[in-house]
């Protein structure tokens, strides 16, 4: 049940040879490491926030915005919310990005190096790549599925059809690098926007925002318009989207890049602040469609397209199904280029800026003596094609459980509590060290991981809000031990909050113990008892 | 598409959904216009970055 036809077909396949001859012709101007990693710091503003909001709304975007209108109706749009806040604070005052830009850093464990030393670089750069490639592992997948769902795509060549989009993606970005992904970025930012605006037109047409009003009120109650009175959300949740949006603006390398490619710190701030509403925009438009398809679905349908993939939860799927039955012949070749350009801006874009961190600081240390700016290009090319080979295998065989914002938030934070943590420190808290960086980035990543496996290997039954045991296909649905009786947004909280307090103690224990020893002085210096330890 | 439901029924949602559509349309079409003179200048800038003597690449 699909309206994709070979019209629509033609508007795609014009749509993907323009963007990847726009890619590939602004190779020429790429001739050093800056201009590959960050445009030779040219970027102006209109065009960076142009490049953030493309690179920040991608399939994967699209469809767990979706799933949370789906799921939790209006109130699901909260992490929108506190997102677009964080981003337009930060812009205005300039918190952390300022020093962070002025420093003239490439990355940020670059500009950690100048505080807490060489291993605390090495080490960030590790946790971030660690985590970023972990987060970015399910965009495949996810947009590919969507593709099947939504333009009846046979799903045995869901694999193919990935592949191809991720071989395209990686051809222009390996050539062109950040030059490549800011052009492209530009053309997939206004075909998506245009795309976006008419299909949500179209969902508000055919399902009125009474429907869609009284459908959350049906389904959630008050809960489902406002967080704090949601059984399932509550101050936990709100708080939990605080603390990882706040830290994702401050260092998810896809934003941070943006800044580090600006002309200077007033230009990136400027992007900030003019990007700031996209936030809102980015989880209220797709969370709109998600409440329609709640609206006109039947639940046991959508069960069965999950099924179909072999996901225990259908809910990702509501909102493609339900396109797939609305957007007529012509207008699905739109909204299925929108797609697309919204994917392969967020996949041209986190290759690339992880690529960076691989390059600057995780292979720095191999670099005993200055790399030409040659070879410093190729060693960026050849990790760009590695991480697109990682994103092909991982994402074939990882099976998503549960909300997938909720994992995207999880494998998040293994960097994003200790990287925000130290940032902050580095940039306002003179006596910060590296024992306490280092303190930071375990605790950190540790909880996380700790929550992950044991969610992955140690099962318990699921109970409804009576108790009961919920059955799904007549046996009883298991989930995470962690997720059960803690629940993600208390892990996410607790890692932030045992991040901040590490980094607190481990540099407070370091200047405590290197103290020097009091000097003696004669009995008449009035100078003696001003003479206090010195921290390294 | 019924404005009026949007402001009544359920205030905050429907002005914010309706924000968010107002801003967009408005947003893409000025960044479209303007990103394009952007792109202009990067790629001016890095062509001049290259013909400069002092830049040759090693």
């Amino acid at each position: 049940m699909t309206n994709f036809t070979w019209i629509d077909g033609s508007i795609v396949g014009t749509y993907l040879l323009a963007t990847m001859v726009a890619g590939i012709m602004v190779r020429k101007y790429v001739s050093r490491v800056d201009d590959f990693l960050v445009a030779g710091r040219e970027m102006n503003v209109f065009l960076g926030i142009a490049s953030l909001a493309a690179t920040e709304f991608g399939i994967v975007t699209c469809m767990y915005t979706a799933q949370a209108g789906y799921t939790r109706g209006f109130a699901g749009s909260i992490p929108g919310l506190c997102n677009a806040a964080a981003m337009f604070v930060i812009g205005w005052t300039g918190f952390c990005v300022k020093p962070l830009r002025d420093s003239g850093a490439i990355t940020i464990p670059e500009l950690f190096e100048q505080q807490y030393g060489k291993f605390v670089r090495w080490l960030s750069g590790v946790v971030i790549v660690l985590g970023g490639l972990l987060n970015m592992g399910v965009f495949l997948r996810v947009g590919g599925q969507f593709l099947v769902v939504c333009c009846g795509l046979n799903p045995d060549y869901l694999e193919i059809a990935m592949t191809v989009l991720l071989v395209g993606v990686a051809t222009y970005t390996i050539m062109g690098g950040m030059l490549s992904v800011l052009v492209t970025d530009f053309v997939q930012f206004v075909v998506m926007s245009i795309g976006l605006l008419a299909t949500t037109f179209l969902v508000l047409h055919h399902v009125p925002w009474d429907l869609l009003v009284s459908t959350v009120e049906t389904r959630f109650g008050d809960g489902g318009f406002n967080p704090f009175v949601n059984e399932k959300l509550g101050w936990s949740f709100v708080l939990s989207n605080i603390f990882t949006n706040t830290a994702a603006v401050l260092t998810w390398q896809t934003c941070i890049a943006r800044l580090l490619s600006a002309k200077d710190s007033k230009t990136g701030r400027r992007v900030y602040t003019g990007t700031a509403f996209f936030f809102v925009c980015r989880w209220v438009i797709p969370g709109i469609w998600g409440i329609a398809a709640l609206a006109m679905l039947d639940p046991n349908v959508v069960q069965g397209i999950g099924a179909q993939f072999g996901e225990k939860d259908g809910t990702l799927f509501a909102m493609p199904y339900f396109l797939a039955s609305i957007v007529p012949m012509g207008m699905m070749g739109i909204l299925v280029a929108a797609m697309l350009a919204a994917d392969m801006s967020t996949d041209s874009s986190y290759m690339l800026t992880w690529g960076s961190v691989i390059y600057n600081d995780i292979l720095a240390p191999f670099r005993r003596t200055r790399w030409s700016e040659r070879k410093g290009i190729l060693w960026n090319r050849c990790i760009v094609a590695l991480i697109g080979v990682f994103l092909l295998f991982w994402g074939l065989w990882y099976k998503l459980e549960g909300n997938l914002w909720e994992y995207l938030q999880t494998t998040g934070a293994i960097y994003l509590a200790s990287m925000s943590t130290l940032l902050i420190a580095c940039c306002y808290w003179k006596r910060s060290n590296n024992w306490g960086a280092v303190a930071a980035i375990v605790t950190g990543a540790a909880l996380p991981v700790l929550a992950l496996s044991l969610n992955l290997f140690v099962k318990v039954q699921a109970l409804d809000q009576l108790g009961a045991p919920i059955l799904q296909d007549g046996k009883p649905l298991l989930e995470g031990i962690v997720k059960h009786y803690i629940g993600d947004d208390f892990v996410n909280i607790g890692t932030f909050l045992a991040a901040g307090a590490a980094m607190v103690i481990g540099s407070l224990l370091k200047t405590l113990l290197h103290r020097r020893p009091p000097v003696v002085y004669a009995a008449h210096d009035p100078s003696a008892s001003d003479m206090g330890g010195e921290s390294s | 598409m019924n404005l009026t439901e949007m402001l009544n029924n359920h205030a905050f949602w429907g002005i914010l959904t309706l924000a968010v559509l107002i801003w967009y349309s408005t947003v893409t079409v000025y960044v479209a216009v303007r990103g394009v003179v952007d792109i202009k200048h990067m790629l001016g800038n890095l062509a001049e970055k290259q013909r400069d003597p002092k830049n040759q690449v090693k």
